[in-house]
């Protein structure tokens, strides 16, 4: 017998109560784990692609990196020939192809219907294909090998969601508009990625890809009996200077290293929030190992009387937690293989995601067991050193004290919580320091700022929760936040389309619904002493008793409440940053833009063939327009050593400020002509530059200019390039004609409507080009940010879910706890209903309380957060009510579901018993 | 009334296994300031079976804790075998209970998660010793429980689970075994056979027990019973009988 056996044994005996806890832990390492498992399952699919793809290429030859200037480089097909010539190949495959960087448009195939097909998120990729095919890498698995330059091959996933079939004559639309092949066959790649595949053969996509007389990159394959570095020096004599050789580990380097970034930003990602879900789980640790101590009094106090030294208690908490901490790792790693299927079936359905085994590295196994029994561990010692000062006595006694004194939790709290707001503080508004640090500072520093909230919590927990608990202010702010959440549902969307809208809205509707007949039925019951049973009244003997019980442990209540409060804070922080961001943004494009219609790639940003805004601008009613282009230029660094290269944009400055709003301060924008250039404020400061001076330009193709600074201008939110001049000099040095914008204004006396729908008409024969008006431009860039935001409310919602088992968890215990006073209660005639509704009451009071705490901390954060971040990104703070009043409202639900199992055993305790039951 | 001190001098040196010196315990301070002992000097003697009585709030519980070092004096000194108690911190403190002092609790008495056997060694095993395993197995036949030692203690009657107690309190052959109200808790029957056990390990083994009780009947037991009332020690009887005790103990009630 030893302290491990005692401790093992405490363990078997309170299983019940360390089962939610070991939950808790289970699933924040399950996230940890999961994370791992699916990016290394991610890297291993991948390596062994490339790898066996790899394998049956000697060498690749492709277009050396290119430096600036140096755009205008092409590879030359005419190296074909001579690689063939040469007596060290056997197999030589060129190709072109064209991916997203490129300004080229893709061939999008038409539906029966004339619609565009796109794959959701990932890009259409277009490239040549000589028919040979290799395992692992590229399947004919239908018809034939495009062959001429009318066939067309897809693959078997585009033709699918398309609805065409080999044989069939498809419609297209390409970079020069509509165009039709003969779909000849189909092909299959092990990891598309989600991406659609549209392939010629390659002299046809040398033609349709406008790389006439050019290649991307040749794959050569060694004659027998000869090295590859033979075949690669052979090669390297051959090839003109821009051409560079790489060998097959090279190449699947290359071709790797991107994935591997990927990878592990998007392992990065999914860690940092499964590090917020352990950070949740980290106070359900500590809060049943301060309710175990707290329970077991009496034996430490007898342990400690017949000897057990002060070391030894706490060695026996330290034992139990990393027994604990260890037993729900293990679970975690297996529930990790879940969460690693789970998202990745989420990003399957959304779009697209490899086909992947499950790869469990020993790293992982390490990595998930240290994390899940640290972590206990460490949310243990507080518990484990307050039983250690439990004195002997306490076996003595009947008493129920423990923890450490109101006193030294608040020293400790004030402490945390400066420490945590000055990290935060130097986070924010701290200059001169590496972002890594600034990040590192703001993460420190609102970890600490919680755990210092939630030590001080204990002294406003009780006053709060007494006034939550009072029936007319928990009566009217359930009304008051359902009507509102209605009211904000029909003011902002209106009526739902799609289906995540269509739940949203259902959901919300409901959460409102309960909330005002609750409301309404806690303020009846006040007034008229009636409850209009709804499982009883918050009004009543109950609520008053469920108040009193949340207001009497206010360490317990903080405890609980804190969990759910990091959650709701970091959900509104996110809610009142993205608000903020949205609110700011639209503020500015309001400001900056004067253009009625916009002509561009919503889905890409890409560029589109410049004959589209010749059609545009034939339309009648288009008064003004402009096409826009963005590039790079180089300066020269300016004063602080920085921005040697700089993004430009061009557009026809004849047009002035009717399309963009510059807020000219100085000059005249109309001045340009083709040798001016319009400058930032910023720039200009920093470069010493003034009306009438003279700046040196050097452009992507290697020519330099001397240009004339003709306006200097304050608002550069909608271009955000600091440098701006006239299409004339930018058509000078960049030649292929796109544009990425057009821009125009409409005639009063042309009818808007009218011409609106020409332009659609046509910009619909540019695949993924559309043509909005202002609402429609403006509802697009603010709904990109509503869709970040519900990626990262989802990512959240598993701290969410961690910190609904903690609320669960402590009501349990505290229902244990409370065994023999409810016991009492049904002695002298409460009713079972009754006893339910009075655990229900509670844990709402707990809930709506942590609710509060999150949302006020949340909007500080998010305070903080706009004030740091630069004007010109986000410049008000705009709160998310729709948000604010459903988190609270959902916390308050969360209350009654998580009380509803510790409520029923409450009521159905046989009372007796209950009232015999000692500790 | 007047208070009866029982001076250590009196007693032969070694003859003691505790005493103390002058005790004082104050609770409190300024307004709720409570004197709980007020210079007490009291031995106890080797081999003896002494009773502490008086009735509630005397300060009986108080001198036993101080005593027995679970808590600690506000003056004065007590002393266990020769070592002053203040002189030790709470680690030396500490383990001076688990080699020199065993305890039978009125309640909460024993783990409910380990067998009778594994309470009774648990002095010997938090101090990693391993104890005299032929003592053990002799204490727990002596208590009757050799049948039980594998049970749990929700599966032995309350009289059982005392003599586990009291067994576990004999395990390590302590200098002084303290009890605070032992058969509290238990029916007259089942107490008096605990308390005639704890009788023949004083007389047979040579143990040195001190009790703290009310209960005049379970006094009796012992050889010597010291009456306390208000902090102070005001009397002392030898060869307790109830009725005698019983009569004393309404002499201070009034």
């Amino acid at each position: 017998m030893s302290l491990l056996k005692l401790s093992l044994r405490n363990i078997r005996a309170s299983v019940g109560r360390l089962m939610l806890t070991a939950l808790a832990i289970t699933a924040g390492v399950g996230f940890v784990a999961g994370s791992f498992i699916l990016a290394d399952s991610l890297s291993d699919t991948f390596s062994s692609i490339f790898e066996s793809a790899g394998s049956r290429t000697d060498a690749t030859v492709q277009l050396a990196e290119l430096a600036f200037g140096e755009d205008d480089r092409t590879l030359s097909d005419s190296i074909i020939a001579e690689l063939e010539a040469l007596d060290e190949t056997a197999e030589v495959r060129p190709t072109v192809t064209i991916d997203t960087n490129s300004s080229f448009r893709p061939f999008v195939v038409l539906d029966a219907e004339g619609e565009e097909v796109i794959p959701q998120g990932p890009p259409i990729i277009t490239f040549s294909w000589d028919g040979t095919e290799i395992e692992d890498q590229i399947s004919l698995v239908a018809g034939t090998p495009p062959n001429g330059i009318d066939e067309v091959v897809l693959d078997s996933t585009y033709a699918e969601a398309a609805g065409v079939e080999v044989g069939q004559t498809v419609n297209f639309v390409g970079p020069d508009g509509p165009a039709s092949f003969t779909l000849v066959g189909l092909v299959e790649f092990p990891v598309t990625g989600g991406a659609f595949f549209v392939i010629f053969d390659f002299d046809s996509a040398q033609v349709l890809y406008d790389k006439v007389g050019q290649v991307d990159t040749v794959e050569l394959v060694a004659a027998s009996g000869t090295t590859p570095t033979e075949l690669i020096a052979a090669a390297q004599s051959i090839l003109p200077p821009e051409a560079e050789v790489i060998d097959s580990e090279q190449a699947i380097e290359e071709a790797q290293s991107g994935f591997n970034d990927f990878i592990a930003i998007f392992r990065n990602v999914l860690l940092g929030f499964a590090g917020i879900a352990l950070f949740v789980s980290l106070f359900i640790i500590y809060n049943t190992f301060a309710i175990l101590v707290s329970q077991r009094i009496q034996q430490i106090g007898m342990l400690r009387a017949l000897g057990a030294t002060a070391g030894q208690i706490r060695l026996s908490i330290v034992i139990e937690a990393v027994v604990i901490g260890l037993i729900s790792s293990l679970v975690g790693i297996f529930a990790g293989v879940g969460v690693a299927t789970l998202i990745k079936a989420g990003f399957q359905a959304a779009g697209g995601f490899p086909e992947t085994g499950t790869v469990v590295t020993t790293n992982t196994i390490i990595i998930s067991f240290a994390v899940g029994t640290i972590a206990t561990l460490f949310s243990a010692l507080g518990p484990a050193f307050s039983a250690s000062r439990v004195s002997p006595i306490a076996a003595m006694r009947n008493e129920k004290a423990g923890g450490s004194s109101q006193r030294r939790r608040v020293l400790i709290g004030s402490v945390v919580l400066a420490l945590g707001l000055l990290l935060l503080g130097l986070g924010l508004f701290g200059s001169g320091l590496a972002t890594a640090t600034l990040l590192f500072y703001l993460a420190v520093g609102a970890i600490l700022t919680f755990v210092g909230v939630a030590l001080l919590s204990v002294l406003f927990a009780g006053p709060i929760v007494n006034f939550l608990g009072r029936p007319e202010v928990l009566g009217s702010s359930l009304l008051v936040l359902g009507l509102g959440l209605i009211a904000l549902v029909a003011a902002g969307s209106g009526l739902p389309d799609g289906i995540v809208s269509t739940v949203s809205f259902v959901i919300k509707m409901f959460v409102s619904g309960v909330a005002i007949i609750t409301g309404l039925s806690i303020l009846l019951s006040k007034s008229t002493g009636r409850s209009l049973g709804l499982g009883g009244s918050a009004g009543g003997l109950e609520g008053q008793l469920a108040k009193q019980n949340a207001a009497r442990n206010p360490q317990r209540t903080a405890a609980t409440a804190t969990a759910l409060t990091i959650g709701i804070a970091l959900v509104a922080t996110v809610g009142t940053v993205g608000e903020s961001l949205k609110a700011s943004f639209s503020e500015s494009l309001e400001r900056g833009v004067q253009a009625e219609l916009f002509i561009f790639d919503e889905e890409t940003n890409s560029a589109f063939p410049g004959e589209l805004a010749d059609q545009i601008a034939e339309i009648e009613g288009i008064e003004n327009l402009s096409r826009f282009r963005f590039n790079e230029v180089r300066l020269g660094v300016d004063a602080n050593g920085d921005d040697d290269i700089v993004d430009i944009a061009a557009f026809e400055t004849s047009t002035g400020e009717s399309l963009i709003n510059f807020s000219v301060v100085e000059g005249s924008i109309t001045d340009a002509g083709d040798s001016g250039v319009l400058v930032f404020t910023e720039t200009a400061d920093e470069r010493g530059l003034s009306v009438g001076d003279t700046l040196a330009v050097d452009f992507p193709d290697g020519e330099s200019e001397e240009l004339t600074v003709s306006a200097i201008f304050e608002d550069n939110s909608v271009l955000n390039s600091p440098i701006v001049f006239d299409l004339a000099i930018y058509e000078r040095h960049v030649t292929n004609g796109d544009d990425f914008f057009v821009g125009a204004t409409v005639a009063d006396s042309a009818d808007f409507e009218s011409v609106k729908a020409q332009a659609q008409a046509v910009a619909a024969d540019f695949s993924g080009v559309s043509a909005l008006d202002n609402d429609e431009f403006r509802d697009g860039q603010t709904g990109q940010i509503d869709g970040l935001i519900t990626l990262i409310n989802f990512m959240l919602s598993f701290a969410l879910f961690v910190a609904f088992l903690g609320v669960i968890n402590t009501i349990v215990l505290s229902v244990i706890e409370r065994t023999r006073e409810i016991g009492l209660l049904r002695a002298v005639g409460t009713t079972r209903q009754q006893m339910k509704s009075m655990i229900r009451w509670e844990a709402v009071i707990v809930c709506l309380f942590g609710a509060l705490l999150g949302i006020i901390l949340g909007v500080l954060f998010a305070w903080a957060a706009v004030t740091a971040i630069p004007d010109d990104i986000i410049s008000t703070l705009a709160l998310p009510y729709e948000t604010v009043a459903f988190a609270i409202l959902v916390a308050a639900l969360a209350g009654v579901v998580a009380a509803s199992l510790p409520a029923r055993r409450a009521a159905r305790m046989n009372v007796l018993e209950a009232i015999a039951t000692n500790s | 009334m007047t208070a009866i001190d029982t001076p250590p001098a009196s007693m032969p040196a070694g003859a003691l296994a505790a005493h103390t010196d002058g005790a004082i315990k104050v609770y409190g301070s300024g307004d709720t300031e409570v004197h709980a002992l007020r210079h007490v000097s009291v031995g106890f003697g080797k081999g003896q079976f002494t009773a502490i009585m008086g009735p509630s709030g005397s300060g009986k519980s108080t001198l036993m804790q101080c005593m027995a070092g679970l808590d600690r004096l506000s003056g004065g000194e007590a002393y266990i075998g020769d070592t002053p108690l203040s002189s030790l911190n709470d680690k030396a403190l500490t383990l001076l209970r688990r080699e020199k002092i065993g305890f039978i609790f009125q309640a909460f008495n024993l783990i409910p998660t380990l067998t009778a056997r594994e309470n009774i060694t648990l002095p010997l095993d938090l101090a990693g010793a391993k104890g005299d395993q032929a003592w053990i197995d002799e204490v727990i036949a002596t208590t009757g429980l050799a049948d039980r030692a594998t049970h749990r203690p929700n599966e032995l009657s309350g009289g059982q689970q005392q003599r586990v107690a009291v067994a576990r309190a004999l395990a390590s052959r302590p200098e002084i075994i303290f009890g605070d109200e032992p058969t509290g808790n238990l029916d007259s029957r089942t107490g008096a056979e605990i308390l005639d056990f704890m009788r023949r390990a004083v007389r047979e083994l040579g143990q040195t027990i001190v009790m703290v009780t009310h209960d005049p009947v379970s006094a009796s037991y012992s050889d010597r019973v010291l009456f306390l009332a208000d902090g102070q020690i005001v009397d002392e009887m030898a060869d307790p009988t109830p009725d005698s005790v019983f009569d004393k103990m309404k002499s201070l009630g009034d």
